[in-house]
């Protein structure tokens, strides 16, 4: 089958929403699949901008390509799935949460001039045209079909994508917490920095840029080296990491989906997060498979300062989410987006 | 965003006054700013204005003189404008305005009925037969951003009288479930009628339609609440079908807090109509709201209620026996036909819904129209540099999307 993917690209960032395309495309060649990745630079800023990359895709014909067939067209976020095919599924990362959950916030863009409040509803109108074209809908977790549902009722099912391939191994548990986060203010890196701060046995190490970088170093000033920041780093210290730390620090506002509990699971490490971080919740439950706790830095350091203190109970709870983790393949995937 | 809002508001008797006090809260959470206008005070600058329009000159003459002076987005209540602009022509000494608006509406002919009606010669056709003779147009020639219609039948009529600006249909707000306690009228069972009783809500179908389930049920009680019209003789049409005494209570203007008691207490509630003005009818929405069996004809607005939700009469040669005989199921299976109705109500006439939409429907308004002009230059620059001429493929995707 001749199948494209498509994706927005904001140009030069690289997080969970392309690994999940990058790894698709992969995964369906392997199967045979002649597959072709799609990605159109994204930029929602200023004002109406948004719109004109809309239109973009909108504009963008995919029914053929070099006299042969796509018969298949699989749209990530938006706005890529405003793109017109007859056979148009959306595996949906996000929608434009600025428009939705994010507006009126302080996450949110549009200000309440009626430019911005026209355009925030002119977003909201593509959403209805272009998911409404969709021979199916698949989100990536539960948090995002309950989003589709509440602000532009749609159904969908829920379709989890495995996490990015890493060489996932277990090297005990030792004594620092991992962050595996970009830096911005979302992932709310700025409260592990000061539960550590709270429990000086803890030792943390954050991988990952952003533009909160400077600020979170500066926050982790005088704290005797416990905070390392190590940047983004290659595939194989990632799972070193990951094989050799006490637990995972997984915390965002509401994320949609979050890829990191499931690598942390992989590599058998309990995860701990916030009652309000959204899609992490869908497979972080309390004393089973992590600690949930509120999203505070006295109840992160007792969280970690229980994990550091409780090594079997550890082990057992990273042990029960490998088990939750291993069930999500992409061949379960696959079989669904082509169904 | 700053919102101007123009509606009769309490103590005006208008039913579209009850509305606005019902949505004002609503709106108010969801807008920037909101202000309220008062005749003959400025409301200064808005983003966007907000009309009220009914068929009362008296309540609703000011507003369109207001709309005439500053453009904005209309809510019309009801189709049939023809009072209003018979108040706002001929009852202001402007009988030219009068013509003037037939004959923008009727042609010449229409011109010729208003010279009759002037002269004399003709009956006063907005008390006689203004479904015939709406006259809605020079109030849609004022309603440059927009519509807001509470239903597929006015939003039809509208259409078919050649609106082409956009129209948003937002049904009218249920009043909040709140517990009432229901006032002690006895009657087994208690049959309630609400609003002006005149012919168009069908009174004379209606008591005769009552006369017969009494025959049935001796134990009925009819609860009339509401001020019979100036050329309508209730009293005579009582006595003539012998409706009186424990058969009948009467009460004229009552207290919010009484109207809902009085709701509470009947068993089915009637709300009748014909011919339609394309008006909704909030006395209906609050029995639905309180969980009552409600029967009304079948006919515009009407019409599009749920059949789960209402009994609906249709106009003809057997409406009588047909509301009888509503009246004795709706009494029979007031239980289940008064769930429907509340869940109906608490779905389709959501306060916060209903909000929400006035919002989507009055942020359009005022920003809209720069969103597209500035999305549909940038495209029309774009494929100017790379020499294309022709954008209209351009601008037919993004509409088609949604996007202006």
């Amino acid at each position: 089958m001749r199948i494209a993917v498509c994706r927005p690209q904001v140009p030069f960032v690289y997080g969970g929403a392309e690994v999940v395309a990058d790894q698709l495309v992969d995964e369906l060649r392997l199967r045979g699949h002649e597959t072709e990745l799609l990605a159109v630079p994204f930029k929602w800023y200023p004002g109406t901008r948004v719109l004109d990359q809309a239109v973009i895709w909108r504009l963008l014909d995919l029914a053929a390509g070099d006299g042969r067939p796509i018969e298949l067209v699989i749209a990530t976020k938006f706005p890529s799935y405003g793109i017109r095919h007859p056979n148009k599924v959306v595996w949906l990362v996000h929608q434009f949460r600025q428009a939705y959950d994010y507006d009126r916030t302080a996450y949110g863009q549009f200000s309440e001039s009626p430019a911005d409040r026209a355009t925030r509803l002119a977003v909201e109108r593509f959403d209805a045209v272009a998911l409404g074209e969709a021979r199916r809908i698949f989100t990536i977790s539960a948090n995002v079909a309950d989003r589709l549902k509440r602000y532009s009722g749609f159904d969908a099912r829920v379709l989890p994508p495995p996490p990015q391939k890493l060489a996932y191994r277990t090297e005990g548990y030792g004594d620092f917490v991992l962050s595996v986060n970009r830096l911005d203010r979302a992932k709310r890196i700025d409260l592990l920095i000061e539960a550590a701060r709270r429990e000086p046995g803890l030792r943390v190490v954050i991988t990952g840029e952003g533009p909160e970088r400077t600020r979170l170093e500066q926050l982790a000033g005088g704290l005797d080296g416990r905070v390392e920041f190590t940047g983004r780093v290659e595939a194989d210290r990632l799972a070193d990491l990951y094989a050799r730390c006490l637990g995972v620090y997984y915390a965002p506002l509401d994320e949609d989906y979050g890829m990191v509990p499931y690598e942390a699971f992989l590599s058998a490490k309990p995860v701990v997060t916030t009652l309000d971080a959204g899609g992490p919740l869908e497979v972080v439950h309390d004393r089973e498979t992590g600690i949930v706790v509120a999203p505070d830095a006295v109840a992160l350091a007792g969280a970690f300062a229980y994990l550091a203190g409780h090594l079997p109970e550890a082990q057992a709870w990273g042990e029960a989410g490998k088990a939750v983790a291993e069930r999500i393949t992409w061949d379960g995937c696959i079989e669904a987006l082509l169904s | 965003m700053r919102v101007a809002y123009f509606s009769p508001m309490p103590p005006s008797h208008s039913g579209i006054a009850d509305y606005s006090t019902l949505l004002l809260p609503a709106l108010g959470e969801r807008i920037e700013e909101l202000v309220v206008a008062r005749p003959g005070r400025r409301v200064g600058h808005a983003d966007v204005c907000l009309y009220h329009v009914g068929n009362d000159p008296d309540s609703h003459g000011w507003i369109v003189d207001e709309l005439a002076r500053r453009p904005g987005v209309v809510v019309l209540h009801e189709f049939v404008l023809h009072h209003l602009i018979a108040g706002m022509t001929i009852g202001r000494g402007h009988a030219r305005g009068y013509l003037d608006a037939m004959e923008r509406d009727f042609g010449v002919a229409g011109r010729l009925i208003g010279l009759g009606v002037l002269d004399n010669l003709l009956p006063l056709i907005w008390e006689t037969e203004p479904e015939r003779f709406p006259l809605a147009g020079s109030v849609l020639d004022l309603a440059a951003q927009g519509l807001i219609v509470h239903s597929r039948y006015v939003e039809a009529r509208v259409r078919a009288a050649g609106y082409e600006g956009p129209i948003w249909r937002i049904p009218h707000p249920a009043w909040p479930a709140e517990h009432v306690a229901p006032a002690d009228l006895g009657g087994d069972p208690l049959i309630g009628c609400f609003g002006h009783q005149n012919m168009n809500k069908r009174i004379p179908q209606l008591l005769e339609a009552f006369t017969l389930l009494r025959r049935r049920r001796p134990g009925a009680r009819l609860l009339l609440v509401g001020v019979a019209s100036e050329r309508f003789d209730l009293d005579r049409r009582l006595e003539r079908l012998g409706i009186g005494g424990e058969a009948l209570i009467r009460e004229g203007y009552v207290t919010e807090q009484r109207l809902t008691a009085l709701m509470a207490a009947c068993d089915v509630l009637v709300n009748l109509r014909s011919p339609t003005m394309g008006e909704t009818s909030g006395s209906v929405i609050r029995a639905l709201s309180l969980g009552k069996a409600v029967i009304v004809s079948d006919i515009g607005w009407f019409s599009e209620l749920p059949d789960a939700a209402v009994l609906k009469v249709p106009v003809d040669e057997f409406e009588v026996a047909t509301i009888a005989a509503a009246l004795e199921l709706a009494a029979t299976h007031g239980r289940e036909l008064g769930q429907a109705a509340r869940a109906y109500a608490h779905s389709g006439h959501d306060l916060g819904r209903v909000a929400d939409a006035y919002v989507a429907a009055l942020e359009q308004a005022a920003g809209g129209g720069a969103v597209a002009d500035a999305v549909l230059r940038r495209l029309a620059e774009a494929a100017s540099e790379a020499g294309l001429a022709d954008t209209s493929q351009l601008a037919r995707a993004a509409r088609e999307a949604g996007l202006v």
